[in-house]
């Protein structure tokens, strides 16, 4: 069940262009968290900030007690992302979380060579992820792209977590010239030949489609994390909706991101 | 030592509520999604997202955008249809023993009656708020609140197979909300609701597109609140049945600001989005009001606004 808290911030980094790395107090959200869920976060006074903004969760931060605070990893792009870049520690933020069906990680019995692909932003859910993968994670290869340099910030933190990590960036000043789609064929066709892959991705829009379209015709399971804008978070607004592949009724043609996403099954959606 | 204030509301049809404050169709889901945040029997009511005879899909996305101070939304009226609420939302919400007004949408006068014969004496449910005024379909509910005369045929057509209060949800975009008001008022309408939602559109400058996929979408928020209690306070001095006032509440000053220019009741809308228990928090926070200025019956503000000479 999601909780909703005012919590206090207790860390914020600059990370380089307009990414920012935000630690948040919430032990209960931090010890609920599972990787691709999100939080909604807020100013409180209405005045100033009318609808919370959706953020996944990117990092659990433990002491030695357990689960203590959670980190989300945000870029500037507008009012709401720029009021929160100017917190300072013991700043109170409205938080709902967490929230959503978040990645389901590979059965122990069913084994398979997780792939994880980022664009941009899209990176935020995956520490989270390659947290929860334990052992796991050495074994999984990382493609990550954005479009220069500065826009890979957790590069090194991935490094020397995953199996391999590869990054693109479209003006080539950091890692393979150009998009993910390239390297993502090439792991896929590799995979092919060896044990399985399943594919996790998160990221713009049209990326999102290009990964779901290699998956499908490989039939490689693949995981997206989508985004579309919210108001609310916890399925009442139903704002936030995304067209189902197989409706089974008039009410079920768009599914909710927020409640039964933000994570799909590529097979689930259209995108 | 001080009596506690009184909160109970009569909203006419012998409907009396806990207290005044309610949350506003379309952002409070069927009510049992906030139940983690809140004890819905604290409210004065619970007005469900509109239900419309068949399950309806909704628009395409994008559906929503933020505003200064407001926000547009197009959702198109998704939902389970009416009867899916009867059997799946409405008995668990009886348990709970929250007061439950749904809220009915149509394409046409035929849609509205048949909403109202599944409910009628179904258990739970306290009242009908028929939304004439929904700006986001093509067709129905929108047209229709826009015309006297519609709206007295569809409203007089309900209250022949409906014996529940029956309250009449206003469109503001409208020239004379007075004319619509009173053509509710005379075709049988118990109380009457406003407002909903303001047309309006944002485009992407960039993209030379509009940001919502409806193209336009409704604006609600605090953005319109001015006008909405405007047209409360034109509409409290035109018709004599009780008023149900909203637009951007956020906080119980709006709330008095309401009940002063003639609203019996408000609803919270947009602002339980951001606090999914806002509206309970604004029931205790009316009753110290209230405490706070002397007033032992919330009942006395109704219309006490003071208009100098
Ligand atoms: C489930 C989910 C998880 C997300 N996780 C992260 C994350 O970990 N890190 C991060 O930086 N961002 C994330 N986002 C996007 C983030 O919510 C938006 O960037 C943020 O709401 C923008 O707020 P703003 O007030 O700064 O921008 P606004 O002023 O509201 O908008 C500025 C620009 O951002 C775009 N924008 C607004 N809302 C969204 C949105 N929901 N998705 C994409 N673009 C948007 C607008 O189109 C506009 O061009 C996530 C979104 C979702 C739905
Ligand atoms: C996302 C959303 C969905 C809505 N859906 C409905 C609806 O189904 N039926 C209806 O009568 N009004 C609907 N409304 C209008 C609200 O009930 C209310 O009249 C309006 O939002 C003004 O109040 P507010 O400013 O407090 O939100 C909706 C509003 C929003 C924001
Ligand atoms: S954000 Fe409100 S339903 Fe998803």
């Amino acid at each position: 069940m999601p909780e909703n808290i005012t919590a206090q911030v207790e860390e914020q980094q600059a990370l380089g262009g307009d990414y920012h790395l935000l630690r948040i107090a919430g032990p209960t959200i931090a010890a609920a968290a599972r990787a691709g869920q999100f939080v909604m976060l807020g100013l409180g006074d209405p005045g100033e900030m009318l609808i919370r903004r959706p953020f996944s969760i990117a990092r659990v931060i433990e002491s030695a007690e357990g689960p203590v605070a959670f980190e989300i990893l945000y870029k500037v792009v507008g009012r709401g992302t720029l009021a929160f870049s100017r917190l300072r520690p013991g700043a109170a933020m409205s938080v709902l979380g967490p929230l959503g069906r978040g990645f389901w990680l590979p059965a122990p019995e069913a084994p398979c060579r997780p792939i994880l692909v980022a664009g941009g932003i899209g990176i935020a859910p995956f520490p989270l992820f390659v947290q929860q993968l334990g052992p796991a994670a050495r074994h999984a290869e990382v493609i990550y792209g954005g479009r220069s340099a500065v826009d890979l910030p957790l590069a090194q933190w991935f490094e020397p977590r995953c199996g391999t990590l590869t990054l693109a960036t479209e003006d080539g000043t950091e890692g393979l010239r150009g998009r993910i789609t390239a390297p993502l064929e090439q792991a896929l066709d590799r995979a092919d030949e060896q044990e399985g892959s399943c594919v996790f991705a998160c990221g713009p829009h049209p990326m999102l489609a290009a990964v779901a379209r290699l998956c499908l015709e490989r039939q490689i399971p693949c995981q997206l994390a989508l985004e579309e804008t919210m108001a609310c978070g916890f399925g009442v607004c139903l704002g936030c909706v995304v067209p189902r592949r197989h409706p089974t009724d008039a009410f079920d043609r768009f599914a909710r991101v927020c409640t039964e996403g933000p994570v799909f099954d590529a097979r689930e959606i259209v995108l | 030592m001080s009596t506690p204030v009184n909160l109970e509301v009569d909203l006419g049809a012998g409907l009396i509520l806990r207290n005044p404050v309610l949350t506003a169709s379309g952002t409070f889901g069927y009510g049992l999604e906030f139940e983690p945040f809140v004890d819905l029997r604290r409210l004065g009511g619970i007005v469900v997202k509109g239900i419309s005879p068949r399950p309806r899909a909704g628009n395409p996305p994008p559906r929503l955008v933020e505003t200064p101070s407001g926000m547009l939304n197009a959702i198109g009226l998704q939902n389970v249809g009416v009867e899916r609420f009867i059997d799946d939302k409405l008995p668990p919400l009886r348990e709970r023993d929250a007061t439950v007004v749904v809220n009915v949408f149509g394409q046409g006068t035929e849609d509205y009656v048949a909403v109202a014969e599944a409910l009628d004496g179904k258990p739970g449910v306290a009242a009908l708020e028929l939304n004439l005024s929904c700006p986001n379909v093509a067709h129905g509910g929108f047209l229709i609140g826009k015309s006297p005369k519609a709206v007295a045929e569809v409203t007089a057509a309900v209250r022949r197979v409906s014996r529940l209060p029956l309250w009449v949800k206003l469109t503001p975009n409208v020239s004379e909300i007075v004319d619509i008001a009173a053509a509710a008022a005379d075709a049988g309408a118990d109380a009457l609701s406003l407002v909903n939602t303001y047309v309006g559109m944002v485009v992407d400058v960039e993209r030379r597109r509009p940001v919502l996929a409806n193209l336009t979408g409704g604006l609600s928020g605090p953005a319109i609140r001015p006008m909405a209690v405007a047209a409360v306070y034109q509409v409290a001095r035109a018709v004599k049945i009780p008023l149900i006032g909203m637009g951007g509440i956020v906080c119980v000053r709006d709330i008095v600001e309401f009940l002063l220019v003639g609203a019996s009741a408000v609803q919270v809308g947009t602002a339980s989005f951001n606090e999914p228990g806002i509206a309970a928090r604004l029931v205790d926070e009316l009753a110290a009001w209230c405490r706070d200025h002397g007033v032992d019956d919330v009942r006395e503000l109704v219309g006490a606004i003071e208009i100098p000479r």
